[in-house]
């Protein structure tokens, strides 16, 4: 009895792994493309919006249009709740059965980097990471994402002690890669101008009581005090500052802080705060491909509010259509890389014109803000860190 | 009959690799890992009738262990650095084991499930050791000239010692030390009548559970090749003890097969997203009412399986 069944169990499994495709996740019809993401746990939120409202969203119009080089772009996605071991578990499923073509925008470090390796051993483009630590650099199937944390750390400290000329500056950091990335960045920077942080504290990922930190902060005198945290408890210290009456510091957001989320936690205690923005507001910007993003929006998801999370999605959608474009009909894994690499001057009408080139790295800059009234301001132009 | 379905079984697993498309020899690995766990779980609850929800504590502790060794001691083979896992996490059970085996059944699983808390925390604050919230990255392990660098190796590597493992523990059941752990499970103040230390043998199906678990552990850092804290949430204690109930408590045919079951339903339903707790708790809840005794005792119903146990 157990023997006739394994057989048949065999039978069907070696059965299933016969179709295999010359290039893994494109036939004639079709792209397969998708990602682990975390769709339960801390950042399911954002996990959900960059890919379903997001990525989905963008090939929703690409494919309405008729694709691809005559291609539909079919996206899969699982869910890792932010468990490394469960995006190494997922990324293999998604490489070795479905056969996906390309990961397209996993979320968080711990995740990504533990699946760095095995995508880059197996030579599968790992496509706009939602994570913002230099881990992820100098790897040839890689395509960075969101703007690295030493290019913002530049822009900031540029602005801040260049433009503004701020001496005093202390950071609220957490405890990872994440804040690590960004702290180390600091320094750096800060030491061209011949300054130093004053004073530095850290934060445990998941802690959202930050009193202690903050009034340790508060006895360093700081005219800047950086905020590398993530929403919950960014927007406690905002809370906790208020509460102690600390008025003679700029609490300054970083790039993936800055966000309506940390916006609406944080309520009446956020304003006047400055941060950086990677993103133009995705409820009012008059920007071309904004607008557009919206009309789509509402066209596909009319229920689902316009936020930086699903721009961030909808926009990687547009740079893989973009590569898989130029690669023309004869689409593979080195062909994409390469058509990624020689994107130039290319125009979302989302952010400054986009250069890609042998860095891989895709978004490069960002602009001040200021929150008034509960929505960010903005004041400058797009800043540099070339 | 039992002799043809065990030599059926063997040749499965030995075949596996070459019959399976790559992503199922991992998955196989995982339901194995999961398996040594299970049995792990099942020498504590099911003998001793407590039940741990601190076993992804241990789990981290012999992931963290080997992953160590296998990075600071390159040079170290594989065995050598798997024992050595398990032997760690024995200590720490017998450490935790003997204070919290005063407590009984929900004390119990409550001192458990913070100990599980305990080691996440541990693991994030020696950040000199285990790189904290960064996580670490395992490298291939070696055995002699050979490394385990593909999933196949390491698979067999895992079935290897998941035989191993398995033929301990059912030999265990027939040594003195297994008849005094089926008093117990019969009745504990019998066995204390007939000469039974309690304490001590409750200490013991601990740390004997602690030490499977923490080979598995080890086995856990080679195969999924990357470790951190965010692996070991108390979900994942959570699906050991789901593994042995759905399986069959106090049976190893029943902890392989709760094993994978669960593992194969956790994968199968990563693309629900939100909706997999409560997929999970319905197969759950519908095991307890309709299966009590696990699927190990739901097959013994079919004759042609009874003679297996």
């Amino acid at each position: 009895m157990i023997s006739r069944a394994s057989l048949l169990l065999l039978l069907a499994v070696t059965l299933s792994a016969l179709p295999a495709a010359a290039q893994p996740g494109v036939s004639d019809t079709e792209i397969v493309i998708g990602s682990s993401n975390s769709f339960s746990g801390p950042l399911a939120f954002t996990g959900e919006q960059i890919t379903k409202f997001g990525v989905d969203l963008y090939f929703r119009v690409v494919n309405d249009a008729g694709g691809i080089h005559g291609r539909k772009v079919r996206t899969v996605y699982y869910d890792d709740g932010y468990r490394p071991q469960d995006a190494v578990a997922n990324t293999k499923k998604l490489v070795e059965q479905d056969k996906v073509f390309a990961i397209i925008i996993p979320q968080g470090s711990p995740p990504v980097v533990a699946t760095l390796e095995y995508l880059e051993e197996n030579k599968v483009p790992l496509l706009f990471p939602y994570q913002s630590s230099p881990v992820t650099r100098g790897k040839r199937y890689v395509l960075q994402g969101m703007t690295l944390s030493d290019r913002s750390s530049k822009m900031m400290i540029d602005y801040l002690a260049g433009q503004r000329k701020l001496k005093k500056f202390a950071a609220l950091y957490q405890d990872d890669e994440y804040g690590k990335s960004f702290l180390t960045a600091f320094e750096k920077d800060l030491a061209r101008f011949g300054l130093k942080l004053v004073a530095a504290e850290s934060v445990k990922r998941g802690v959202t009581d930050v009193s202690a930190q903050v009034a340790k902060l508060q006895a360093a005198k700081p005219e800047v005090t950086f905020l590398v945290l993530v929403p919950g408890p960014g927007a406690q210290a905002l809370k906790e500052r208020q509460k102690i009456g600390w008025t003679d510091t700029l609490m300054v957001s970083t790039g993936p802080l800055t966000d309506e989320r940390y916006l609406s936690l944080a309520a009446e205690a956020a304003e006047g705060v400055e941060g950086l923005s990677l993103w133009p507001d995705p409820l009012t910007s008059d920007l071309p491909g904004v607008k557009l993003y919206r009309e789509h929006m509402q066209r596909y998801f009319p229920k689902n509010e316009p936020n930086r999370y699903s721009i961030a999605g909808y926009f990687v959608g547009m740079l893989f259509a973009e590569g898989a474009k130029r690669a023309g009909r004869n689409l593979t894994r080195e062909s994409l890389i390469a058509s990624l690499e020689s994107v130039k001057g290319f125009e979302s009408g989302i952010l400054p014109p986009i250069t890609i080139g042998p860095d891989h790295e895709t978004q490069k800059q960002g602009f001040w803000v200021r929150v008034e009234k509960g929505r960010f301001k903005q004041l400058t132009d797009w800043l540099k860190s070339e | 009959m039992r002799h043809a379905a065990l030599a059926t079984g063997a040749a499965v697993v030995v075949g596996w690799p070459w019959a399976a498309p790559p992503y199922f020899v991992f998955l196989a690995s995982l339901i194995a890992i999961n398996a040594i766990v299970a049995i792990g779980l099942n020498l504590l609850s099911g003998y001793t009738n407590q039940l741990s929800f601190g076993h992804a504590g241990f789990l981290a502790i012999g992931a963290y262990a080997a992953a160590i060794l296998t990075i600071r001691a390159p040079a170290l083979p594989v065995p050598a650095s798997l024992l050595l896992a398990g032997l760690a996490t024995a200590a720490v059970g017998l450490a935790l084991g003997v204070p919290c085996l005063r407590l009984e059944g929900l004390y119990l699983a409550m001192a458990t499930l913070a100990f599980g808390f305990v080691v996440v925390e541990a693991i994030l604050n020696l950040e000199w050791l285990t790189r904290g919230n960064d996580g670490l990255h395992v490298p291939a392990a070696r055995l002699g000239p050979w490394a385990f660098a593909t999933d196949t190796a390491r698979y067999y590597l895992v079935v290897a010692v998941a035989a191993l493992l398995i033929v301990a523990a059912v030999n265990i059941s027939r040594t003195r030390t297994g008849r005094a752990l089926l008093a117990v499970r019969e009745s504990e103040i019998a066995a204390q009548a007939s000469g039974v230390n309690l304490a001590a043998y409750r200490t013991l199906a601990f740390v004997v559970s602690a030490f499977y678990t923490g080979v598995a552990g080890g086995l856990f850092a080679l195969v999924v090749g990357f470790l951190s804290p965010d692996s070991f949430d108390v979900f994942l204690s959570v699906d050991f003890v789901a593994m042995i109930i759905v399986g069959g408590l106090g049976s190893i045919l029943g902890s392989v097969v709760g094993a994978a079951v669960i593992t194969a339903l956790n994968d199968s339903l990563a693309g629900f997203q939100n909706y997999r707790p409560l997929i999970f708790g319905a197969i759950l809840v519908t095991s307890m009412l309709f299966m009590p005794g696990g699927i190990a005792s739901a097959l013994r119903k079919i004759p042609s399986i009874r003679r297996l146990r």
